[in-house]
């Protein structure tokens, strides 16, 4: 299944994200998605831009003061606040270029305070093939990417037993859904999964009860990746049980960037210790699903 | 028959996790020193007796993952002995004489979540 390329455009302007013609061509004709490349979102300037068309800024108080623009203080401030987030609709914004805010925006980019970051850049267009990212940032320096994909299969893995309709698990029956993420993180960082309980190294051991499973097959997929292809993936992966198979259930894992400055919605991330927002789907034979979201203590609760 | 109808559950936790995962690496000043697991664990369990004590060497550490070429692990502590074990580690300066360092990678109540890392993502 083609993971989609992306593109990582080096030491773009941020007024080259307002521009009328890339609003026009790309956020307007499909779903842009845009984040900085190699910014913290607990040091540096970071910028996103959701498919929705806002354009979020994760900005220092320096450089917030500098822009000059409207914005909030970062809700993960604590007593001094070090953090501002500015949000910019794009779509309000082309309706009205000669309107007062858009030429704020843009004399804020242009000329008070020019950032430039490095972006990585993802496209989902809909409609006819009109101009692509390449040419588009042709100027400048731009690669086009394809995600990484990790195959690896695993023999006699110790798996947990699942019940579909116990997400809390139920004694010698089945484990919870809590143990199932857990395991699945021991799986994918190769953790060993048969450890003696006096073992001296490591105590942990698949949740109980378990099966061992002959074979196992595990991907990862790295990259900036859209979710309508992780969409179309786990469409996929529903199709597995099309026909009868053995494996009683099958699980997709979605990890969010660390330094992305909204995790679901527009909700604010922030970094705290890890940085992390997860989800997983665990999809039965039955086609009984659980979602499991996760987040950092810098989070709002997932919708 | 008609199908049964759908049924549908959401259970929202705060703060769930009894284990926290540290995914470390432990370098040395000069190279060509090597540590097997159970010398590693050793240094662990030495750290936090010299900051802590005897009690607290005793607490629930396991090394779920080794290697022994880049000296990286990941470790699982439970959620009470995370703020010990992480200061014990940076406080940590020698072992058998040779200055060494512990660099913490990537910290987090989700085991999950350490098998990606975004800030380690290069793109040349």
């Amino acid at each position: 299944m083609d993971s989609g390329p992306y593109y990582l455009v080096k030491d773009l302007p941020l007024h080259e994200l307002i521009a009328h013609e890339f609003i026009s061509t790309f956020v307007k004709k499909g779903a842009c998605y845009a984040l900085t490349y190699n910014t913290n979102i607990d040091e540096d300037n970071t910028v996103a831009l959701l498919p929705n068309g806002k354009l979020i800024l994760s900005l220092d108080k320096d450089t917030y003061e500098e822009t000059g623009l409207q914005g909030r203080p970062s809700q993960y401030s604590g007593r001094k606040t070090m953090k501002f987030i500015v949000s910019i609709d794009l779509m309000d914004l082309s309706s009205k270029l000669d309107s007062k805010k858009y030429k704020r925006v843009s004399w804020a980019f242009k000329e008070k305070k020019p950032l430039k970051f490095d972006f990585l850049l993802a496209w989902h267009q809909t409609g006819a093939e009109g101009s692509t990212m390449m040419s588009y940032f042709s100027n400048y320096r731009i690669q086009e990417r394809q995600p990484k994909i990790a195959l690896s299969t695993v023999t006699d893995l110790p798996c947990p037993v699942l019940r579909s309709g116990e997400l809390r698990g139920e004694p010698e029956a089945a484990c919870s859904a809590q143990e199932l993420f857990e395991w699945l993180g021991a799986v994918f960082s190769n953790a060993e999964l048969n450890n003696e309980p006096d073992n001296f190294i490591s105590t942990y051991c698949c949740p109980q009860p378990s099966t061992v499973v002959a074979k196992a097959y595990l991907c990862t997929i790295t990259g900036f990746i859209l979710p309508e292809k992780i969409h179309l993936l786990l469409e996929q992966l529903c199709r597995y049980f099309d026909e009868p198979k053995l494996a009683p259930w099958v699980t997709l894992s979605v990890q969010g960037f660390a330094d992305s400055p909204v995790s679901w919605r527009e909700n604010e991330h922030g970094f705290r210790k890890g940085g992390e927002h997860l989800y997983n789907f665990v999809v039965f034979s039955n086609r009984d699903y659980w979602l499991q979201l996760a987040v950092g203590a810098n989070d709002d609760c997932p919708p | 028959m008609p199908a049964p109808a759908a049924a549908y559950e959401r259970i929202v936790y705060r703060n769930p996790s009894e284990h926290h995962y540290m995914k470390v690496r432990l370098e040395f000043q000069d190279h060509g020193i090597g540590l097997n697991a159970a010398q590693f664990k050793q240094l662990l369990i030495s750290a936090l007796k010299d900051l802590f004590g005897e009690v607290d060497a005793a607490l629930p550490l396991d090394i779920l993952t080794y290697e022994e070429k880049t000296l990286s692990a990941i470790l699982r502590i439970c959620s009470s002995g995370l703020v010990k074990l992480w200061s014990s580690l940076t406080l940590l300066g020698s072992y058998k004489g040779k200055k060494c360092a512990f660099r913490v990678i990537q910290v987090s109540p989700f085991l999950l979540a350490l098998s990606g890392n975004s800030r380690e993502l290069v793109l040349n």
